[in-house]
């Protein structure tokens, strides 16, 4: 455990230094903790994949009391194994007219467009972090073997629900954006709707498995082929 | 409707304090860049200091009102008239029924803030009306403010024309702009000759200014110490392995130009972070042209909440001030 400053209300906890199912599990265990300890001196609390950013009031509180609480807080964690939360189930229609990368990425693979799903949808994956975009989660790990480097260049408007691989990462698009990840399909569910409770179907620490389905399905789920 | 837009400037947005509390879902605090002159602006007409006012850039709108309110307009100096006639600044003055608000071109800072008296009431997206385009949150549906918009205010009861804020009281960024960074996370990366470069090289606004971040040129390149990339963080020493950015945070990628990462920022990435600006200095940024000069300079713990508490204290005493300012009978 290492705690810094990172501003004057923000504190930064990292609880390792690589990214594993282990060291994700540590923080949100971590968080868990946190948040009882510091109640309402907490503004925000913001996984990532090995550290934990915790944005206190600064009105009411300083970074000593924090470091102090947060610290005896995390000190009394039992270390747990990296197989809590939930499992949420994603449905996906893929193919080639919603997933514009599919084909090359099978390709580059050495695969079938086949083996590339089965891959993608055979692996549990764990929800990293949620940054970059409201609502955009990241995922890991994807197999070794259908991890696809960014595309060069980005795309300018990737539409909302597209299911893409970057490293050995992988995301649905929570709205229209750019972006430079590889598309192999699209999911029908909304990832982010801020008129909803919660506004996300997934939280850090869940895992996630990918469901294929048809195009039929994908339409009559509300999805959207345009 | 009380408030239609005629022509919406270079870039009009509805800001009001924005949406703490959201980082963990990717969604930043967004909120008026100058929370001072939004706080300051809203005092004037009598509103909460938190009521969503207009965040214009650079170049003003032209608005004409159905009903009659008390108007007050803050931050930047941006020479205001109502039917031509001219109007002062960090002052309140009453626009009628019909009339219309327009403004001169600007003389000094960024970002200017109108308050109307009772508040823009457009619907409110996780407790903010702030305008986050990239999320469509918040403003008009979810975008800026644009020609032909009809904004609805809220009721007011508690306005008056007349009052206004001493000139001492009113904050500008000074010449060149004092910026004060609180070293932070990968500040041990840097060099010793390159973070003592970071403070002493005069660097200056990029056009790259928005209100995603800020970004400067000018400096010297930064100088890493040499170390071991940890898996996940990519080959270039500039990069981390993916981790949340505080709002302040100055991201330096490619170790080149500074970006001061502003109230739309995202929540987090994989580029190097030195430190943070502090919130008293976040202000500034939001009235910096480009091009204008910039100093950095260092501070400790002690310094950022004693600079926090001093803008605190400010706003009291203006609080104070309008409080008393009536002098004549209603």
């Amino acid at each position: 455990m290492e705690l810094h400053s990172a501003g004057e209300d923000a504190i930064m906890l990292y609880l390792g230094e690589e990214t594993s199912p282990e060291v994700s599990a540590r923080v949100q265990a971590a968080a868990e903790a946190i948040k009882p300890a510091l109640g309402a001196d907490l503004v925000d609390l913001v996984p990532s994949y090995a550290s934990l950013l915790i944005i206190y009031d600064a009105m009411h509180t300083d970074h000593l009391s924090v470091a102090h609480r947060v610290r005896t807080a995390v000190a009394a964690l039992q270390t747990r194994s990296g197989t809590e939360g939930r499992t949420v189930v994603l449905p996906v229609y893929y193919a080639a007219e919603v997933g514009e990368d599919l084909e090359s990425l099978a390709q580059r693979a050495g695969l079938s467009t086949a083996e590339v799903i089965a891959l993608h949808t055979g692996t549990e994956y764990r929800v990293y972090a949620i940054g970059f975009a409201p609502g955009f989660a990241y995922l890991g790990q994807v197999d070794e073997r259908i991890a696809a480097p960014r595309l060069t260049t980005p795309r300018q408007k990737v539409p909302r629900g597209a299911v893409a691989i970057a490293d050995r990462q992988t995301a649905v698009y929570p709205a229209v954006s750019p972006g430079g990840w590889n598309l192999i399909g699209r999911c029908p569910v909304r990832m982010f709707d801020p008129d909803t409770e919660p506004t996300m179907p997934v939280t850090v620490g869940d895992r996630v498995r990918f469901e294929p389905i048809s195009r039929e399905r994908f339409v009559a789920l509300g999805g959207d082929l345009a | 409707m009380t408030l239609k837009i005629i022509s919406h400037g270079l870039s009009t947005s509805i800001q009001d304090l924005g949406r703490p509390g959201y980082f963990h879902l990717g969604i930043p605090m967004g909120g008026a860049m100058d929370r001072f002159s939004l706080r300051v602006a809203n005092m004037l007409v009598g509103n909460p200091e938190d009521v969503a006012c207009l965040e214009v850039v650079f170049l003003g709108p032209k608005i004409e009102f159905t009903k009659s309110v008390i108007v007050a307009v803050t931050g930047a100096e941006l020479p205001i008239l109502v039917d031509g006639e001219p109007r002062d600044t960090w002052s309140s003055f009453e626009v009628k029924a019909g009339q219309v608000l327009s403004f001169e071109f600007l003389q000094a800072g960024a970002r200017a803030y109108i308050a109307i008296s009772g508040g823009i009431d457009t619907p409110t997206a996780l407790g903010s009306r702030s305008t986050y385009p990239i999320g469509a949150l918040g403003g008009v549906d979810g975008r800026n403010v644009q020609t032909g918009d009809e904004l609805p205010v809220g009721d007011s009861s508690n306005s008056k024309a007349g009052l206004s804020v001493d000139e001492k009281l009113r904050r500008l960024p000074d010449t060149p702009a004092r910026l004060r960074v609180l070293p932070g996370l990968y500040w041990h990366r840097l060099t010793e000759a390159s973070g003592n470069n970071f403070f002493s090289d005069e660097w200056s606004v990029a056009p790259e200014a928005d209100r995603m971040g800020y970004r400067f040129k000018g400096g010297r390149p930064l100088e890493f110490v040499d170390r071991e990339q940890p898996f996940g963080a990519g080959a270039d020493p500039s990069n981390i392995v993916d981790g949340c950015y505080c709002y302040g945070s100055i991201q330096v990628p490619g170790g080149k130009e500074p970006i001061v990462l502003h109230r739309d920022a995202v929540s987090g990435g994989g580029y190097f972070t030195l430190g943070a600006v502090i919130s008293a200095d976040m202000d500034f940024i939001g009235q910096l042209q480009p091009h204008a000069p910039v100093k950095f300079e260092k501070i400790d713990m002690a310094g950022a909440n004693s600079a926090r508490a001093e803008r605190k204290q400010m706003l009291e005493i203006i609080r104070k001030e309008l409080r008393q300012e009536p002098k004549t009978q209603p």
